[in-house]
């Protein structure tokens, strides 16, 4: 579903990314580890076409991600959800237009929104809190808030770059079980991250970077 | 556009008016005294231009004609004169008439004519020109044209008046156009700045849309409408503003004695033109927005 064939992505000369040729087929669950600034990052921003490769080819479902033209990227991200360790949520709106808000830019109906933003705020348990102001949330729960609005619209893939950052190996639990029960749906799901708290709860392929170049490949068996 | 998603964006473009609540306002009033600088000089030329056409119409051009005429040659001057269709009226001034209009215009200098002897005054036809022959430049063409037909002595108008008017609304044309492209520009800067500062401050929400697939469309309709809402406010803030000042004038001239009945010429723009000009400070409003977007675009804002 994911493929790179030897990517390399500079940033004013520095090397950011170098020869990395990947395949990541559908429904799998992939751990990208490495310390910081061995290109994770960067990475995950070439899978959703907010930076450009300098050299090789990326495929997402069989589509060149650079021939996208500028107004494609966004249909592209759509199918794609992402989170972040800073959850970047709105604080001025409640839980439940933040995660309503990639099927608003889609064009959902109002039933449709209710519906679906409903049913991702319940696989993360927090229908409950839906008129509150992420503010008022724990981080834990702002994590899930951000997992609901990233999953809400059914997307093929989820990239998380370092989601369990700012929470505690209790709540880092939570998360992945979440990101787990999302994957056994059959999202593909891409973990960027140097938490060993994660490799140790996430027995799948593990893929280590460091210095722009891929280290290591190690398939895990479940 | 689903009900939810306009909504959504309208909401986003109030909100986007509310959070910078100061610097809106601040940009409101300056732009609306920016386009009341514009609107002073547009309504001196709307006022100037009524007055130079209603001049225009007044003025008569007086076709003297030779004293040693015979009756079948002032008939003829006459009939081509009629043809003309630069001719709108036509009136015929005898001598005896015109000796007669004189002595009753000007009885104290009446004894001056006595001592000639004889009538110094030639017969004339005095001609209103048709509508679209009344500007200055047709006048004098026509005038050249009227002393070239043989018989005719001389041809006279108020030309210097007439051209004089036209002279000062052809400067304060040339004027408003310029200090309206001037301010326009301004307009178009305090707005793009407020924008800016609006993008600025929603600069993350911003990257959050961009993040979970929003078109740039959507990401730009409410900045684009906040700019709209600027320049027409502004714009129409400087209408009230104008207007405000125009009927102070207008107080201050019926007060004025000397003046009198000059306040009943002066007119306020009329509603189609207010329109016009508040649809400009609409459009002025989305250009600055858009001038904005397009640095913020380019990653300059």
């Amino acid at each position: 579903m994911i493929q790179l064939f030897h990517v390399s992505k500079y940033y004013d000369r520095r090397l950011a990314l170098s020869d990395v040729t990947l395949d990541i087929e559908k429904g799998e669950f992939v751990l990208l580890m490495g310390p910081s600034g061995a290109g994770k990052s960067t990475l995950l921003k070439l899978l959703i076409g907010a930076e450009r490769p300098e050299e090789g080819q990326i495929l997402v479902q069989g589509r060149s991600l650079s021939k996208l033209r500028p107004s494609e990227i966004p249909l592209l991200r759509r199918k794609v959800g992402v989170v972040l360790q800073d959850f970047r949520l709105l604080p001025k709106k409640t839980v439940f237009d933040n995660v309503s808000l990639p099927l608003l830019v889609q064009g959902a109906s109002t039933v449709e929104i209710r519906r679906k933003v409903t049913e991702a705020l319940r696989s993360v348990g927090l229908d409950h809190k839906k008129d509150l102001f992420p503010p008022g949330l724990s981080t834990g729960e702002q994590q899930r808030v951000c997992i609901a609005r990233a999953t809400v619209n059914g997307p093929i893939m989820l990239l998380a770059d370092e989601p369990t950052g700012n929470l505690d190996p209790e709540l880092t639990s939570e998360i992945i079980e979440l990101f787990k029960s999302i994957n056994a749906r059959g999202t593909t799901i891409i973990v960027a991250t140097h938490d060993p708290n994660v490799l140790a709860q996430v027995n799948r392929r593990v893929i280590t970077l460091d210095q722009g170049k891929v280290v290591s490949r190690e398939q895990v068996c479940p | 556009m689903s009900v939810r998603r306009l909504l959504y964006l309208l909401r986003e473009a109030v909100a986007n008016v509310l959070t910078n609540r100061t610097t809106t306002v601040v940009a409101v009033a300056t732009t609306a005294f920016t386009f009341a600088c514009v609107g002073v000089f547009l309504l001196l030329y709307v006022n100037l231009r009524a007055m130079a056409s209603s001049l225009e119409q007044d003025i008569q051009v007086m076709v003297y004609l030779q004293d040693d005429l015979t009756e079948q040659t002032r008939g003829e001057i006459e009939l081509q004169l009629k043809a003309d269709r630069a001719v709108g009226a036509l009136t015929f001034v005898s001598k005896e008439r015109a000796l007669a209009d004189f002595q009753s215009q000007f009885p104290a200098e009446s004894h001056l004519l006595q001592g000639l002897g004889r009538n110094p005054l030639p017969a004339s036809f005095v001609v209103t020109l048709a509508v679209e022959s009344r500007s200055s430049e047709a006048m004098r063409r026509w005038a050249n044209r009227a002393q070239a037909i043989p018989g005719v002595a001389q041809v006279q108008y108020n030309q210097e008046w007439v051209e004089a008017l036209a002279g000062i609304v052809r400067y304060i044309e040339v004027a408003a156009i310029i200090v309206g492209i001037i301010l326009s520009a301004a307009s178009v800067t305090i707005i793009a700045n407020t924008i800016r500062l609006a993008l600025y401050s929603r600069r993350e929400e911003i990257e959050i849309l961009g993040l979970i697939g929003a078109s740039s469309t959507f990401i730009r309709v409410p900045y684009l409408l906040e700019g709209a809402a600027l320049g027409l406010l502004g714009s129409a803030l400087s209408l009230v503003i104008l207007k405000a000042g125009f009927e102070l004038f207008r107080h201050e001239i019926r007060s004025a004695s000397r003046f009198l009945g000059v306040d009943t010429l002066l007119t306020f723009f009329p509603v189609e033109m207010c329109v016009v000009l508040v649809c400009v400070g609409l459009f002025l409003g989305c250009a600055g927005s858009f001038l904005s977007l397009l640095r913020f675009g380019e990653g300059r804002a």
